[in-house]
């Protein structure tokens, strides 16, 4: 009995520690999925996991960066999934060249984003991050939005130190093309 | 150095990722070429926008509450060890106006819901479940390599009785993705999920009347067709019901139910 309150201190005190990191979460999940429902579902699957497997977070280590691996595989196992799922139809369009849905729907609908989005700006880096590919939107994600190191976002995506430099580096190049005349031109016109 | 041998290390050093020899041949670099100093200070630019859109973004309210209600705890309480919170810690949720209140909604709805007579769950709301179970992976869609191959399983599955009904979305650039023969309360229903890149759209087609619309559906009425739709919603989802003879379609998704209830009459209408 005893033994199981105790557990039952631990997994507490770890979801409130984990709560903390709940906006960094969302703010993965969300340029990840492109989809702010998928985003939640994302989330909240996160934290169901990490709480059914809370023995094996080890205290003193990095609990944001424990999430955030939960949050990427169950992201790819789903992602995959989905993959196949869609793979059907003879002819279907592909991921990479289908327009993105709510450009096509005619409503005042306010699409994806559900949060704020404070300014032009954010909504045009939003949108560049969202075309940018899987393989450098994760690293510019982690390390940009969520100040991870290298070796942190490499522990994350289980990749080497040096291959997240290089995809943040060309993930950078393209999100500049894709910026092209937004960002950098307060520096232009000094 | 030449300059794209500088880009990665540019991208380094913004990042505060170097040290020693690198850094100094990075910054030496810098200091001699202007064009590079330019890309070092657009990408710091970029970075420091990227941050701050990350910054103005926070997880939606209603996920918090979903989260938070999902484990019974609330994140801010005292982290206190007192012999009495150990004990009063199982009961917490009661203590929370918000939780209390929850409770007996969960209690007491399902409650008022039993003692109701002759009341059974509507087939259009158990559709929505098996899209919940779809959407969660639970059901697997049988795949086909095309269209006509999907419905001819289908309509084999139902001996002929009936055909799904279809819609041609590509329009929104859905195609029929999957979809499976789903049995309840032994009726059989046939569901068709198109997919693309954005809200999926799951149409179930099944025999019936209009009596197996909800209780809370609003009703809209197409004179010149005289065709009725029903609209209702449950958690994420929102649907439309329609009837062409003994036929119902029920069109179940996530995207807005005045964009669901346009895509039905469209339907309706081209039969």
């Amino acid at each position: 009995m005893a033994r199981t309150r105790k557990t039952q201190d631990e997994r507490e005190k770890l979801f409130r520690e984990a709560t903390v990191h709940l906006d960094h979460l969302y703010r993965v999940a969300f340029h990840l999925a492109k989809e702010p429902d998928d985003a939640q579902d994302l989330v909240q699957e996160t934290y169901l996991r990490a709480m059914s497997a809370y023995e094996q977070f080890t205290p003193g280590t990095n609990l944001k960066a424990w999430l955030t691996r939960i949050l990427y595989n169950f992201f790819f196992d789903h992602y995959r999934d989905r993959k196949k799922w869609i793979s059907v139809e003879d002819g279907y369009v592909g991921e990479k060249e289908a327009l993105d849905y709510w450009e096509m729907v005619p409503t005042g609908n306010p699409g994806p984003e559900g949060h704020t989005l404070t300014s032009e700006m954010n909504a045009k880096i939003a949108d560049a991050l969202r075309k940018l590919p899987e393989d450098f939107r994760g690293p510019v994600v982690l390390v940009d939005m969520g100040d991870f190191s290298y070796a942190e976002a490499a522990e994350v995506l289980s990749c080497p130190v040096g291959t997240i430099r290089s995809r943040i580096s060309r993930g950078r190049k393209l999100l500049q093309k894709y910026l092209k005349g937004y960002v950098g031109a307060k520096e232009e016109t000094k | 150095m030449n300059c794209d041998e500088a880009r990665e290390l540019i991208t380094a050093l913004i990042d505060n990722e170097l040290s020693g020899p690198e850094r100094s041949l990075i910054e030496g670099h810098l200091k001699e070429c202007s064009r590079c100093l330019r890309v070092y200070e657009l990408e710091r630019a970029l970075k420091k926008e990227i941050h701050s859109v990350g910054a103005s973004m926070s997880a939606p309210a209603e996920l918090k509450r979903k989260i938070i209600a999902n484990h019974g705890l609330l994140p801010n309480d005292s982290q206190s060890s007192d012999g009495w919170i150990r004990i009063v810690l199982p009961f917490r949720p009661l203590l929370r106006p918000a939780f209390g209140l929850a409770l007996l909604v969960i209690v007491l709805l399902p409650a008022i819901y039993l003692l109701k007579p002759q009341h059974t769950r509507p087939i259009s709301v158990a559709a929505l479940e098996i899209q919940q179970k779809i959407m969660d992976g639970e059901l697997s869609l049988r795949t086909a390599k095309n269209r006509n191959e999907l419905r001819d399983w289908q309509i084999q599955a139902v001996n002929d009785e009936f055909m799904p009904m279809e819609y041609d979305l590509s329009s929104i650039r859905l195609q029929p993705a999957g979809g499976l023969v789903q049995d309840i309360d032994g009726r059989k229903m046939l569901v068709t999920v198109y997919s693309g890149n954005g809200p999926s759209i799951t149409c179930f087609t099944f025999l019936g009347t209009e009596q197996d619309a909800p209780e809370d559906a609003t009703v809209f009425l197409d004179q010149k067709r005289n065709i009725k739709f029903y609209t209702f919603s449950r958690n994420e989802y929102n649907a439309v019901l329609h009837r062409e003879g003994n036929v119902l379609c029920l069109l179940v998704s996530d995207m807005p139910a005045e964009k669901l209830l346009a895509l039905a009459r469209g339907k309706a209408e081209q039969a």
